[in-house]
């Protein structure tokens, strides 16, 4: 599948900011089943490319002129295969580590217990059976939580985004004892009920990294794309980023995904206009 | 002749031997120690806190609500080791601090010694205190502890142990310095009577060392401090000054072009080496602790393009966890193929069942630590414990048995210290600084704590201790 990706962020500020940077991991990952056709990212000020330890492409952006708005641009063309189960970036076991966004509480704990001998025996096909669980006791609704909502919290309101479905997901295997990783990116849909901008998990079971989108309760395929993987949100998320001065914010961000039916015959007729 | 309270026959007293006779070591000072008044011991005392206090060496401690900064006591009684003990140490700790670096080194990378089953993987790999964001980072010279400060005690049976490394941000360097100059400036004659290795180049060697782990040319180094709210803030400003570098905060610094930089009055400075001392989740808010104002954003990205050096490097915390503790020995079995020349403090893992219970059933005999804590905070010292204490930790120890570690009670030595009623023998440790560059340097000396308290084991300064002056006697 060839994915059309055009993901447009814009920062607005109250007052300048004099001093920002930002992580920004918005370029997809080279993964054996994604290829980048070609990507390009459009912002303000200097940055710099570095891989972080999860092999993740991060760029580092620095505002050192006062600004009031900070637009951030990344599109481009991505190449999607049938999905083939991930290998290890760093050792496995690291992925047990539970986070501040990622802590099992007593009610997580009891929930997941549950699930503990079913996933031991069935694996991935448990795992299967948690994902669309949940989604029964968290249904999708926004607006409710942000960024900083830990599992926890989410559980407790039964409801979250896809982000704290990823949370809770991750909580219950790291206390499961299963190594489990957030993953961000883009999910390619024919109706716009969920942002394109998406999050889900992989776990580690019968072998290998599996991905599970608890949002949607399906299993990632190529109409997903991968931007970074980590032990949570703050971990993973697109734009992460410090400022100095601006008063108060607001932030508005557009992603826009398209599937190019008939690539390489688009590609000829680009090529002749 | 002064009046000496005689220490406990089962313990063993720097000083007096079993039959309670002068240890040769210790003969030049006793006798030097009978020729003086109390009147004038007593006279020089008091001069020495005047002047502590004049140096504003204080250390605010650690609970204290009302924030107030209190002088650590310092007693003028030294601790004296012979040459040939230090010679012993000094390899010992050489050899400890190599093989913590191999282990480093190889946790964030290979885990060879995970792979070969020395230690479980599961106690590495999922342990709080390792960082992702270090995996196959390769840092200058392999080199992760830089600084290291190695706390060991004499007990009862008079071998050396290390009770307990300290990988993170080592502190109280500043106190063995201004100890020394301390004695030298109320007691000059002492050193006459006396061959003491001098420890006042620590500071050049901590520059050389600091210079030594960046690759850069004429390296430029700072001192990260987390600002003077820091019970160990005099000691930033001190080694600074002492080093002649800058000491910086957080928001003296920002990363630009993945280089770190100070804000100077002549403009933007590169800065090649940072010794910070401040914890790894400060260090950069848009890695890890994201509220943290005491960091500089952008500086793991930095770090990992490899264009500034962290001193200690980040993750040194795993290493000196007190659930790794136990592995050290073998550490340096398998990375070094040598036998440890320095003892381990045997160690009960309650994590593990068998273990657990047999620290449940003896309590009231056992020092009970938690595995992260420090300062000696959130520990449990059975003998001395009351039933109620001892049944709180039995409650915590079923709730979580993985945050706890058990050792036997140690009996740590005693050296003759001032006290109220004259001069009585205290218990006390050592720690000694171990530097590593290009190769591994340790000042012949250390921060010596006593516990001023009669009887009382804990010698950390948050729990009343106070410190000496340590001599190592040269050859």
């Amino acid at each position: 599948m060839h994915l059309e990706i055009h993901h447009e962020t814009i920062y607005r500020y109250d007052t300048p900011v004099s001093h920002s940077v930002q992580l920004l991991r918005l370029s997809p990952r080279r993964d054996p089943d994604q290829t980048t056709v070609h990507w390009q990212l459009e912002m303000p000020g200097t940055t710099d490319l570095t891989i972080d330890a999860y092999g993740n492409e991060q760029h580092v952006l620095t505002l050192d002129q006062p600004v009031t708005e900070i637009r951030i641009v990344a599109q481009g063309v991505v190449e999607t295969r049938p999905p083939i189960p991930q290998r290890d970036v760093i050792p496995a076991l690291v992925f047990r580590q539970a986070t501040s966004l990622t802590t099992a509480d007593d009610a997580i704990k009891a929930f997941a217990h549950n699930y503990q001998r079913l996933i031991e025996k069935h694996g991935r096909h448990g795992l299967m059976d948690l994902m669309a669980d949940l989604l029964d006791h968290m249904p999708y609704t926004p607006g409710q939580t942000d960024a900083s909502t830990p599992a926890q919290e989410s559980f407790a309101q039964r409801l979250g985004v896809c982000q704290d479905h990823a949370h809770v997901f991750i909580a219950v295997c790291r206390y499961l004892g299963i190594p489990a990783r957030y993953v961000s990116g883009y999910l390619y849909t024919e109706n716009d009920h969920h942002v394109a901008s998406h999050a889900w998990v992989e776990a580690l079971t019968d072998g290998a990294w599996y991905a599970f989108d608890v949002s949607n309760a399906c299993i990632p395929d190529e109409r997903y794309v991968r931007l970074a993987i980590g032990l949570d949100y703050l971990d993973a998320c697109p734009v992460r980023g410090l400022r100095r001065g601006g008063g108060a914010e607001t932030m508005v961000s557009h992603t826009r995904v398209r599937s190019i039916l008939h690539f390489q015959q688009h590609q000829q007729q680009q090529q002749q206009q | 002749m002064h009046q000496i309270d005689l220490p406990a026959q089962t313990g063993f007293d720097e000083m007096l031997d079993r039959d309670h006779s002068i240890r040769p070591h210790y003969k030049p000072f006793f006798d030097w120690l009978n020729a003086q008044t109390p009147a004038m011991l007593g006279q020089r005392r008091k001069e020495a806190e005047l002047l502590f206090h004049r140096v504003g060496i204080t250390f605010s401690v650690h609970g204290d609500e009302s924030g107030n900064e209190r002088l650590i006591p310092f007693d003028t009684i030294p601790r004296i080791i012979p040459a040939e003990e230090w010679q012993l140490l000094e390899a010992g700790l050489k050899q400890r601090v190599a093989a913590l670096n191999a282990f480093l080194h190889d946790i964030y990378h290979h885990q060879h010694i995970l792979k070969a089953g020395k230690i479980p993987a599961e106690q590495v790999l999922v342990n709080a205190q390792y960082r992702s964001a270090m995996c196959g980072l390769d840092l200058p010279h392999n080199l992760y502890a830089h600084i290291a400060g190695i706390d060991i005690i004499r007990h009862g049976d008079g071998n050396y142990y290390v009770l307990e490394d300290n990988l993170r941000v080592p502190s109280g360097v500043s106190y063995m310095l201004e100890n020394r100059k301390m004695m030298m400036r109320l007691f000059p004659e002492l050193f006459e009577k006396h061959a003491v290795a001098p420890v006042e180049h620590y500071p050049t060697l901590l520059l050389s060392t600091l210079r030594q782990s960046s690759y850069a040319d004429n390296p430029t180094v700072v001192v990260m401090t987390p600002g003077h709210y820091n019970s160990a803030y005099f000691e930033h400003a001190f080694l600074a000054q002492q080093m002649g570098v800058e000491l910086v905060e957080g928001r003296d610094l920002f990363v630009k072009d993945l280089k770190v930089y100070m804000r100077t009055t002549a403009g933007p400075k590169q800065v090649d080496v940072i010794y910070r001392r401040l914890d790894d989740l400060f260090i950069d808010p848009l890695v890890f602790q994201a509220d943290s104002s005491l960091g500089v954003p952008g500086l793991i990205a930095a770090y990992r393009a490899g264009n500034v050096v962290l001193a200690n490097a980040i993750g040194t915390g795993v290493a000196d966890d007190k659930s790794i503790y136990p592995y050290v020995p073998d550490m340096i079995r398998f990375y070094l193929d040598e036998e440890p020349l320095l003892l381990n403090v045997p160690t009960w893992q309650c994590r593990n069942p068998s273990e657990l219970s047999h620290v449940l059933a003896n309590l009231d005999e056992l020092v009970v630590k938690e595995v992260h804590g420090a300062g000696g905070y959130g520990m449990l010292i059975g003998p001395k414990a009351s039933k109620a204490e001892i049944e709180h930790f039995r409650d915590l120890l079923k709730a979580n048995p993985a945050n706890y570690i058990a050792q036997p009670t140690l009996s740590l030595s005693t050296c003759p210290t001032f006290v109220e009623e004259g001069i009585a023998p205290r218990h006390i440790d050592l720690r000694p600084f171990v530097l590593s560059g290009n190769t591994v340097r340790i000042v012949p000396g250390g921060l010596a704590r006593v516990a001023l308290q009669k009887g009382s084991l804990v010698v950390n300064s948050s729990q009343g201790g106070g410190t000496k002056d340590a001599w190592i006697l040269e050859a």
